[in-house]
Parts: structure tokens; sequence; C-alpha cells
């Protein structure tokens, strides 16, 4: 191995890192992120645990306000679809592939800004609205919510990247897929009923989502499961994000092969 | 060693709605040798075949046949060794970041190149204080003016050092001022020892800063050699230009032996042709003599053998 191949990785990740950073300054204020995002995010949480009350479905209200909370920030790390479809309209595509660095560390680190804004957006849902439907806080479930969140947050934006990557050249279907991505993990991954309400085959493709596994951990962490119990789920959605950042890199460098192949990547003029 | 040497290079693409099949052909089996040190220009009218070129060169696109080698090593197989050698800019506004400032941007593709985080600050530094944007270094790049982004283009291909340098119309949409400004720059360039290959409508831009050009249309080279020597290929004869030749002297210039044609235009220039530098001495002194005092020797321009070679493509040509 190139010994000076992690620090160029890491040279390239803290630069990069910037573009998520402006980005993140360009689409939101500090007054637009808190009235215009947290707030409709925030109300789809109450709007989904109110649904529940008032339909006396047979779901508790901590179940609903946990699952909808976590999925602030899954739906926020899914906007890595969109946004990493970006490069092509900036027209660095072609400058990207061109350098001798694999087209994946730019898109890992290109659109970290949802990872940061939905993490505190959950948070932010967790903290406030939870106690409202019951939940009880401890400083230590506090601090294991802050870090399962994180990793929900990070391992969807993993399961996003792949399908970023997947839909590279046809950048028409960014936002059709980012949808039915975050649609299907809010339907399937215990959001809004157990994953056992499901047939089968959906409750195996549930286990392939991070955000199952981390909102299993998350819900533990609440009724007081035992630890090892928590730790193995929160495990699990690990491996499953680092599956995912794997078939992104996979299918980032195809993309990239593919698109000297047919001349998809067109020179910005 | 050649800076670029490319053989039979070919490239087909699909018809977009056409038959199964069917294929159009962007490069037609191309050769085409570019020295070490060498500013060459590609000029050709839109569709040539130009860009195509510049994008297998680039790594970006992979031809249908032949080979193009950079610096001896092929743009298809040893794409690892092949990229640092290599700096592409293009034309336009797109292919940076427009949220990032100038200083941010460089250090970013610096670090695709494989540049060391030390030395990130001090070349971006360098190469902004040499393209005039110190002052804006720390501007985002989307409020910069068109020369502007282009100067910052050439910094950015150049944040790895490149032996090579592939300039895809990089004048387009700029200003005299800064196109002028942007010529300066490639011969300093020159004068470092890199390689440019240049592709461009400008015939003023070729003529001003290559050491040679070709001509390329539908795929297919039709002439390289230096601008003077393509300028012979439409003319071999030496030229007089001048203006307000009295018609006396016009009657009598035609009959003199070793001037080929006398023609004057509807802006009043005459153009005289003679045979050789023997036969241009007297004509210059008759003119002399006669007060004529407006003149100059000339020879056909790069733009004259382009429209005679490849046609005057209308608002493909921007001269």
């Amino acid at each position: 191995m190139n010994p000076r191949l992690p620090s160029k990785a890491l040279t390239v990740l803290r630069h990069g890192s910037a573009i998520a950073v402006a980005d993140l300054a360009a689409v939101y204020t500090w007054k637009t992120w808190l009235f215009g995002w947290l707030v409709r995010m925030l109300s789809q949480v109450v709007f989904f645990t109110l649904v529940g009350r008032l339909t006396d479905a047979g779901h508790n209200e901590q179940f609903l306000v946990i699952g909808n909370a976590l999925m602030v920030c899954a739906i926020e790390a899914t906007m890595v679809v969109a946004s990493s479809a970006w490069e092509r309209s900036l027209g660095t595509m072609p400058l990207l592939v061109a350098a001798p660095t694999h087209l994946a560390w730019t898109f890992i680190v290109r659109s970290l800004q949802w990872v940061i804004s939905g993490t505190v957006s959950s948070l932010v849902a967790l903290f406030t609205l939870g106690p409202a439907f019951g939940l009880r806080w401890t400083l230590n479930s506090a601090a294991a919510a802050v870090l399962l969140v994180l990793l929900t947050a990070l391992g969807t934006y993993c399961f996003g990247l792949a399908l970023a990557a997947l839909v590279a050249d046809q950048p028409a279907l960014r936002n059709i897929v980012s949808n039915v991505a975050y649609l299907g993990m809010m339907a399937l991954c215990g959001v809004q009923v157990p994953v056992h309400y499901w047939p089968q085959p959906l409750q195996l493709l549930a286990q392939f989502l991070p955000l199952t596994h981390e909102l299993e951990a998350l819900r533990g962490v609440l009724q007081g499961a035992p630890v090892l119990r928590i730790l193995g789920r929160a495990v699990l959605g690990v491996i499953t994000g680092v599956g995912w950042l794997a078939v992104a890199v996979v299918v980032f460098g195809w993309a990239a092969r593919r698109g000297r192949r047919t001349g998809a990547i067109e020179f910005g003029t | 060693m050649n800076a670029i040497e490319i053989r039979g290079l070919r490239r087909d693409f699909p018809l977009p709605n056409g038959e199964r099949g069917a294929l159009r052909t962007a490069l037609d089996g191309i050769n085409l040798t570019v020295g070490e040190g060498e500013v060459h220009a590609l000029l050709g009218p839109n569709g040539a075949g130009k860009t195509t070129l510049c994008k297998i060169l680039a790594t970006v696109l992979v031809p249908s046949a032949g080979t193009a080698r950079i610096l001896g090593r092929d743009v298809v197989t040893r794409l690892a060794t092949v990229r640092p050698l290599i700096g592409c800019v293009f034309g336009g506004d797109r292919g940076l970041y427009g949220r990032l400032s100038a200083r941010r941007n460089l250090h970013y593709w610096g670090a695709l190149y494989g540049v060391p985080g030390h030395e990130l600050r001090a070349r971006a530094a360098e190469l902004l204080d040499r393209f005039g944007l110190t002052a804006h270094a720390d501007e985002r790049v989307e409020t910069f003016s068109r020369g502007m982004k282009q100067r910052l283009h050439l910094a950015r291909g150049l944040m790895h050092a490149p032996r090579v340098l592939l300039l895809d119309e990089p004048t387009t949409g700029m200003d005299p001022v800064s196109a002028r400004d942007f010529r300066t720059l490639i011969g300093e360039l020159r004068r470092e020892g890199r390689s440019i290959l240049l592709t461009t409508h400008d015939m003023a831009e070729a003529e001003t800063v290559c050491d040679r050009a070709t001509l390329i249309d539908d795929g297919r080279i039709l002439h390289t050699a230096t601008p003077r020597e393509l300028g012979a290929l439409l003319s071999r004869h030496e030229r007089i230009e001048a203006t307000d030749v009295p018609a006396q002297l016009l009657a009598q210039m035609g009959t003199r032996s070793g001037v080929t044609s006398v023609n004057t235009g509807p802006d009043g220039i005459t153009l005289i042709e003679v045979t050789d530098q023997d036969a241009l001495t007297p004509v210059l002194r008759l003119l002399v003599d006669a007060g004529v005092t407006n003149l100059a020797t000339t020879r056909p321009g790069l733009e004259e053998v382009y429209l005679q070679l490849i046609g005057d493509r209308g608002m493909d040509v921007a001269s």
C-alpha cells in the first residue's frame, strides 16, 4: 500500500468537506433553516404522532415520536441522491473523472451537510417533542441517542450515496429515486408500523437498511433494553451502512468507466 | 519523447435517433504529434472533432480504435500515470465550485491531484498571485467575471504542475482584454517548457500563440504546419496591401512583369501579388515614388487559410 495514500485521502476529505459547508451555507441561513426546514420537520413528527393518537391504531405515541424524529435525519441524509447530481450541473464531472483520485471520494464528502443538518434536526425533535409525548431522557440515554442519530444519518447517507451512484448518468431520476427511497424507509423500517407488520420478503429487505437497526437500538435505549442487545443492533446498522458505502464506491467507479466508454461525460461550456 | 502522439485515432458514437447500430464518426483515424514544449493549435468548426480529441487525451473518453499517448503513456491503459501529467482547462463558466472561494477551489483541485497538504497553500497563493486573483482569493467564485473565472480555470489546471496542458476553447466568451491577457499567460507557460494543445475557433489567438496549427474538419486532419507554412498553402506569392493608389498607377502595375494580380476591394485597399522577393522591391519603390505611403507586405493569415480550406461555415467561425 502506498504510504501516502491515507494522507492523500485525508487531504481530499478535508478540502472536499469545504464544499459541503459552502453548500449548507448557501442553501440555508440560520433563519431559513430554523423557521423553514426545522419547523416543517417538527410539524411532520407531530402530525404523524397525533395521527397515531387519533386513529388509535394500536401504536403508542412513544413508538411514533421516536420513529418519526429519527426519520428526519434519514430524510435529510437521502438528499445526497439529489445533491450528487450537482456535479453535473456545475460542469465539474469531467474534471473529477480526469483527476487521479477515485470519483467516490468527492461524492462521499460533497454532501455531508445533510448529515450535519439531519443529525441536529433529529436531535431537536427527540429532545424537544419527545418529552411532550412521554419520552424521559437521562444523561446516559441522551448521550446514546446523540450517537445513534449520528450513526443513522451516516448509514442512511451511505445508502443514499449508493443510490446516487446508480443514477449518476441519469440525473433526471434523482428526485424520484430520492423520494421513493425515503418513503420506502418510512414505510418499511419500523417508523410508522413495526417491521413485522410487513410480509416476510419486505421484512428481509428492511434488514439491509441502516435505519431499521439504529431505530431498534434507539427504542431499546429508551425502553431500558439490555446494553448488548442495543449494541448489537447499532453495530448491525453500522455494518449495513458500510456495506452501502462499499456499493457506492464500486458503482461510482463503474459509472466513471461507463461514462468514458459511452461518452456521457460532457465538457462544460 | 513527444508530448502527445496520436496514431489512427477513431471515435464513433451511436446516432441518437438512428437505426440500431448506426454510427456517427467524430474522429476518423487521425494522426498527430505535438512535441515537448510546443504550443499546438487545433482549428476547426463546431463538430469537427476537436473536443472529442481533447476528451480522449484527458482520459474522460475512450477511443473506438487507435492509440493516444501523453509523454509515452497510453491514455487508455495507463490512467494512473497519465492523469497527473495532464492539466485540463475548458472555456465557459462551468467546472468550478461557485460557492467556494477561489483559494478553496484551488486547494480542493490540488488535493485531488495528490498535492501534499503543506504544499497546497503555497501553490495556491503563488498561482492566485500569478493570475492576478490575490485580491479576490477569498471571494466566492460565483461572483467572478468570466475572465476571472477563466484565469482561475487555468490556475486550477496548473495546481499539480502538469507537463501537458489541454485547453479546450479557453477564451470562449471572454472580452478582448481578458483574451489578450490569456494569450500572454499561454506565452509564459510555453517559456516554462509546458506542452500545450489549444483548441480554438479564434484564428488570431492561434496565430499569436501557437508554434504549429492543425486544421481539422469532419473528424479528419486537413493540414498540420506552422501558421506561416499554412499561409503559403494559399498563396506562394508575396503580397502588398496599399491604400489610395492612383488609378493610373494601378493600370501600369497590372502590366509589369512579376506582378500576378492587382485587385482593389470596396474598402479601397489594393492587394498586389508578386511572384517573388525580387519582384517585390521595384513594385514597392514604384508605389512610394507615386506618393503611396500607407502600404504593407503581407502573407495570407490563418483565417484566410481556414476559410479557404474548411469553408465559411457562417457563425461557426469566430475570428
